[in-house]
């Protein structure tokens, strides 16, 4: 037969991966700077940029779509290539591609330092960004699907297919969950309100984690594990099984973030029911990995490559036997809102993500330069800094988690709360220690690997354009006797992508349109109003400076929460929140009633120096309130988005709305100056207060009768 | 081989009895949730228990194994040495077991007075519960270590026999090639699809049936759930959950405080005068009232509480009145949820001795002059012209 000779593209990989290096380390160090933060919160200086509230979504953000995105598009330029026998589509759109995202990581880490933020966790990124993001994914779709479709082998490899769902998911996910209406920019509000804004972003929320964190990844485990092992893939049918019952399931999971509260119980429900079934798909994916390496158990012994990637799919096992079992309603009341949830996606993100990261690396970059690794000593005093780190951050979380929630839910036998909330903050901060050092063990890893990459590429030769060869695809393909169902899909990948997308679409649709839709979903209260401008200012404030990260809206229906914070949260109450604010971690209390509960002196000299008011809080400073002004300018464009969203702002209203921000703002200022608190009314903190000491006074107004018909809907 | 058998599942089955009855009569849950630790540690214990049942039964499989090729071997000589091992490991496994029983139940001797130590566990408890751990943490590292001088044995014989390549190796874990219904590597041919990606070649095994079944279990329960919560109507749903916890919360409070004669009010409240009895009380006003009242009571965002100037009244009843309900409008909140009555009948007493202490920079007198009833000493050092202001609200 006639072979074909080309040459795979190894520029774009070997670009992606310095890219890799280079924003894993900076996103790390960013989330070790706050780890430090949360027991020594001089840290953030005074300084706005490095506050927790806006470092936490660098981090975030740095990890996942700047470590990880340039890990998958690493893995996939250089997988997808070899699977497919075919050089890149276009070598144009790969450069395009590359520069393309690193533009948008840095544009990210510029905006959120800036404090431009949309306030959805996960999605804080700006319109201009999201549209750049939406793209750069398109053209990154053109090339891969050109790539597959000029490819040279008849059948697409399971590799392929999670590379497939990832892309069509990623899609549809990031564009459902980013509309919103610009009002400058770089501001704009999230189309949807409260319930249904909540919704839609943890079922966004919930599937980044399975389709940017998960998918690509496994994708990435079928390939590069059989290489590393030399081993044939377990079970193929296993793969089919497991591939199209995770994207299917994976998608209806997303309430369990919000269980206990004012989401529909039907919803939550779902969401619980989903996750436990989703363990076997899960599973399978580990199983497959795990059995590949059958007859290969010594040479995990000897091969750093895949020690690293055994305990990567093995940290996969555990985080996605433990997801499922903190969606369980009991489960839940205990872990959620507490440092369990953040010690659990470590184990997926250190463990899984970075470990398949590293591993990758060790494979990859000697095969790119021609030449062995530099050192396996060192990539094993890696492994091992890595995998104590992982401990050494782990249990003191999980530890902190428990003991903190068992704390808030303790009652003295008087039937009081027994512990401050205070109390249960400074009781873990010893964990808190432990968990950064197990951080700074596990970054110090990952510069020795750094090390160890630069001497190996320094000791090889780069091989831009690897020569390769292969038969060209066949005309005609030619089956022996029974045939799996599944080869006929294999060979068609536009097919893939529709039944793809249609597994993936089903679930978010059940879920999201009743709740748009139904109106006994989201009961209203009459007596819940628009904000003022002064509030609707005071508010973006509370956004820009992260607030929800630390503090929760969201009063659960338990005895202990009603006792510490008040009535707990109805859905009515959230129907003008764009966005919503529900967040999903308590380091500090939940704010959703804290309207009146202080004077607004308390709060001025709170925010100025949160210690005096409450000794031993770690929540930071934030002075610059103090000296900058409130944007006026802005407050009529805000109306106006309001009420364009649905907010019932009286029309012309934007004309008025300042003078209206003023006379409230001269109220505060001149009470603050009853307590001998000199501060001019246009300052930023005046419109903070006033924010604040709206939150949950609403409902306290509502007639008794409306409240009582809002429990009868909602059993 | 049935003999090697028992030998082999007698001490593994008095290992598993001795965590069984650790189980049993062991880390008993602390009586209420207050204490997490004890809760945390004594899960932990347990899983590290079975961690130990685990390797012990490792070690006493490879042990024999080793045992039964020394025997083919050489004869016993060496025999005994491995056997005593074997009833060593089998023993202390035991031993430990039961040290763990007596351990626990010091706990919870210890548990009735947490009140105070580390981490709200008394220091005894939290000692010794902390020992449990690290000998389990010992006993690990000490079968981890005789597992690996056993399997080093074990690895060289195996690669001799691969060496050898005559007789194909007997399965050294027929159980778990039997749990995943595994083909024998050596039959791999037959499941190979031919696909070859990139040298990347595909088996065809069968799933493993426990997964498949996991699978199955798991939508069967996913159908009784929802079918329990939103058709039957059998389980609660979040509101109806946080009811019944609520009317539970509320019998058990109504119930202790029958018996503890808890029951202080705004009209049954007497000032304490006892310094000691006031410690709690400064404590309490120290970490909590001193944010609008500083420290010392001289008075920041609230007012001062040493003068003799009352916004809401100054006698003890009044005080504790204020305490207790707050005046919401004016930034003082209520803090009946927060204290017991009788913390706050003794904060009560605290503020009022703190009544002419005269702390530095102390906030302008706010309200009205109060008098003491009984003895009218607290004007003594009041200007004339509040008195005659007081006089006239009076």
């Amino acid at each position: 037969m006639q072979v074909e000779k080309f040459y795979y593209d190894n520029k774009t990989v070997k670009w992606f991966a310095y890219a890799v290096l280079v924003w894993g380390l900076v996103g790390m160090l960013a989330g070790l700077w706050i780890a430090i933060e949360m027991y020594y919160p001089p840290l953030s200086m005074g300084f706005a940029p490095t506050t927790f509230g806006r470092m936490r979504p660098v981090h975030t953000n740095a990890v996942i779509f700047a470590f990880v995105g340039n890990g998958i598009f690493m893995g996939v330029y250089y997988s997808l290539q070899r699977l497919c026998k075919a050089r890149m589509f276009s070598d144009t759109l790969s450069k395009i591609h590359f520069w393309g995202w690193q533009l948008i990581i840095v544009s990210a880490a510029l905006t959120l330092w800036a404090g431009c933020t949309s306030g959805k966790e996960y999605a804080e990124l700006e319109w201009p960004i999201d549209i750049a993001i939406a793209l750069v994914w398109v053209l990154f779709g053109i090339n891969m699907f050109g790539t597959i479709i000029k490819r040279r082998e008849s059948h697409i490899y399971v590799a392929i297919w999670f590379y497939i769902a990832t892309w069509v998911t990623v899609a549809m996910l990031h564009i459902v969950n980013s509309m919103e209406l610009p009002i400058s920019f770089l501001k704009s509000y999230s189309m949807y309100a409260g319930v249904q804004d909540a919704l839609v972003q943890w079922w966004y929320g919930h599937n980044a984690v399975a389709f940017f964190l998960t998918t690509p990844y496994l994708g990435l485990m079928y390939y590069f594990l059989p290489k590393a092992a030399n081993r044939p893939v377990y079970s193929y049918r296993l793969s089919i099984i497991h591939f199209w019952a995770l994207i299917f399931i994976y998608i209806w999971a997303g309430p369990h973030h919000l269980l206990y509260t004012a989401l529909p119980d039907w919803a939550q429900s779902l969401g619980t029911v989903f996750s436990i079934m989703l363990i076997a798909p899960s599973w399978g994916g580990m199983l497959n990995g795990l059995f590949t390496l059958r007859g290969a158990w010594d040479k995990v012994r000897e091969e750093p490559v895949l020690k690293f990637l055994v305990v990567a799919v093995t940290c996969y096992g555990m985080a996605t036997f433990e997801g499922p079992m903190l969606s369980l309603k009991n489960v839940n009341a205990i872990s959620h809102f507490t440092d369990w949830t953040i010690a659990h996606v470590h184990i997926g993100a250190l463990g899984w993500n970075g470990f398949m990261t590293f591993g990758v690396l060790y494979f990859l970059i000697p095969k790119l330069w021609n030449t062995s690794l530099y050192s396996k000593k060192l990539a094993n005093t890696h492994f091992w800094l890595g995998t104590i780190g992982i401990v050494l951050y782990a249990i003191p979380l999980y530890w902190a988690g428990f003991t903190q929630a068992m704390m808030w839910k303790t009652f003295t036998p008087e039937g009081q709360l027994k512990f401050q909330f205070l109390e249960t903050v400074t009781h873990i901060l010893p964990m808190y220690i432990a968990r950064s050092i197990g951080g700074a063990i596990y970054i110090a890893g990952v510069v020795v690997m750094t090390y160890n990459l630069i001497k190996t590429i320094g000791k090889g030769s780069f091989v831009a354009d690897e020569a390769a060869e292969a038969a060209p695809f066949p005309a005609e393909i030619k089956t022996h006797g029974n045939e799996y169902w599944h080869r006929w899909i294999e060979r068609r990948p536009m097919q893939m992508l529709v039944f793809s997308l249609v597994a993936v679409a089903i679930g978010g649709a059940i879920e999201i349109i009743p709740t748009f839709l139904v109106k006994s979903n989201i009961p209203t209260i009459s007596s819940v109003k628009p904000y003022t401008p002064l509030e609707l200012q005071g508010r973006d404030i509370y956004i820009r400076e992260g607030c929800y990260l630390c503090h929760s809206q969201m009063i659960r229906p338990f005895r202990d929460e009603v006792a510490r914070y008040g009535e707990y949260s109805k859905a009515g109450e959230f129907i003008y929140d764009h966005p919503f604010q529900w967040g999903s971690k308590r380091t500090g209390p939940d704010l959703a009633r804290l309207g009146g509960k202080y004077p607004d002196s308390w709060h001025y000299n709170h925010m100025q120096d949160p210690q005096s008011m409450s000794p031993g809080s770690i929540m930071p400073a934030y002075p610059w309130l103090y000296e900058d002004d409130i944007n006026a300018f802005t407050t009529p464009k805000k109306i106006w988005a309001m009420r364009k969203l649905g907010v019932p702002y009286p029309e012309g209203y934007e004309d008025k709305c300042n003078a209206d921000l003023q006379k409230q703002a001269n109220e505060i200022a001149d009470r603050l100056k009853g307590d001998k608190l000199e501060i001019k009314p246009q300052k930023e903190i005046v419109a903070l207060i006033a924010y604040l000491q709206r939150l949950g006074k609403d409902i306290k107004a509502a007639p008794k009768q409306e409240t009582e018909k809002q429990l009868t809907i909602d059993n | 081989m049935s003999n090697l058998f028992k030998k082999i599942v007698l001490p593994f089955a008095l290992v598993l009895l001795g965590t069984l009855s650790a189980f049993a009569d062991g880390p008993k849950p602390p009586s209420s949730l207050s204490n997490p630790f004890v809760t945390l540690l004594a899960i932990i214990i347990v899983l590290l228990a079975v961690v130990i049942g685990i390797l012990a039964k490792l070690v006493i499989g490879s042990a024999f194994l080793k045992l039964q090729k020394e025997k083919n071997e050489k004869g016993n000589s060496k025999g005994i040495v491995t056997f005593l091992t074997i009833l060593f490991v089998g023993l202390s496994a035991n031993l430990f077991a039961q040290d763990k029983a007596v351990s626990d139940s010091t706990t919870a001797v210890a548990d009735k007075a947490f009140a105070t130590g580390l981490a709200g566990v008394s220091e005894t408890a939290y000692y010794l519960l902390g020992s449990v751990v690290v000998l389990e943490v010992v006993i690990i590292a000490a079968l981890l270590f005789m597992l690996k001088a056993f399997l080093a044995v074990e690895k060289k014989a195996v690669v001799a026999e691969i060496a050898d390549a005559s007789v194909p190796a007997k399965p050294q874990y027929d159980w778990w090639e039997k749990v995943n219904s595994f083909k024998p590597i050596h039959q791999e041919a037959d499941i190979d699809l031919g696909h070859n990606y990139d040298g990347i070649r595909e088996l065809d095994n069968r799933l493993p049936p426990w997964w498949l079944y996991g699978f199955y279990l798991c939508i069967i329960f996913a159908g009784i759930y929802l079918y329990r919560y939103h058709v039957a109507q059998t389980a609660p749903l979040s509101k109806e959950e946080f009811e019944i916890s609520m009317a539970q919360g509320e019998a058990e409070k109504a119930a202790y405080l029958e018996k503890a004669a808890n029951n202080i009010d705004e009209n049954t409240v007497k000032l304490i005068t006892d310094k000691a009895a006031l410690e709690p009380a400064k404590k309490i006003f120290e970490t909590t009232c001193a944010a609008c009242h500083t420290a010392t009571g001289a008075g920041n965002v609230g007012p001062n509480l040493t003068d003799d100037y009352w916004l809401h009244g100054g006698s003890v009843k009044d005080v504790f009145k204020t305490i207790k309900y707050g005046w919401p409008d004016k930034g003082m909140k209520s803090w009946k949820d927060d204290f017991s009555p009788v913390q706050i009948a003794q904060l009560t007493s605290y503020v009022k001795s703190l009544h002419g202490t005269n702390p530095p920079n102390p906030k302008a007198p706010q309200g009205t002059l109060y008098v003491e009833e009984a003895a009218g000493k607290a004007t003594a050092d009041s200007t004339k012209k509040d008195s005659s202001i007081s006089s006239l609200k009076k």
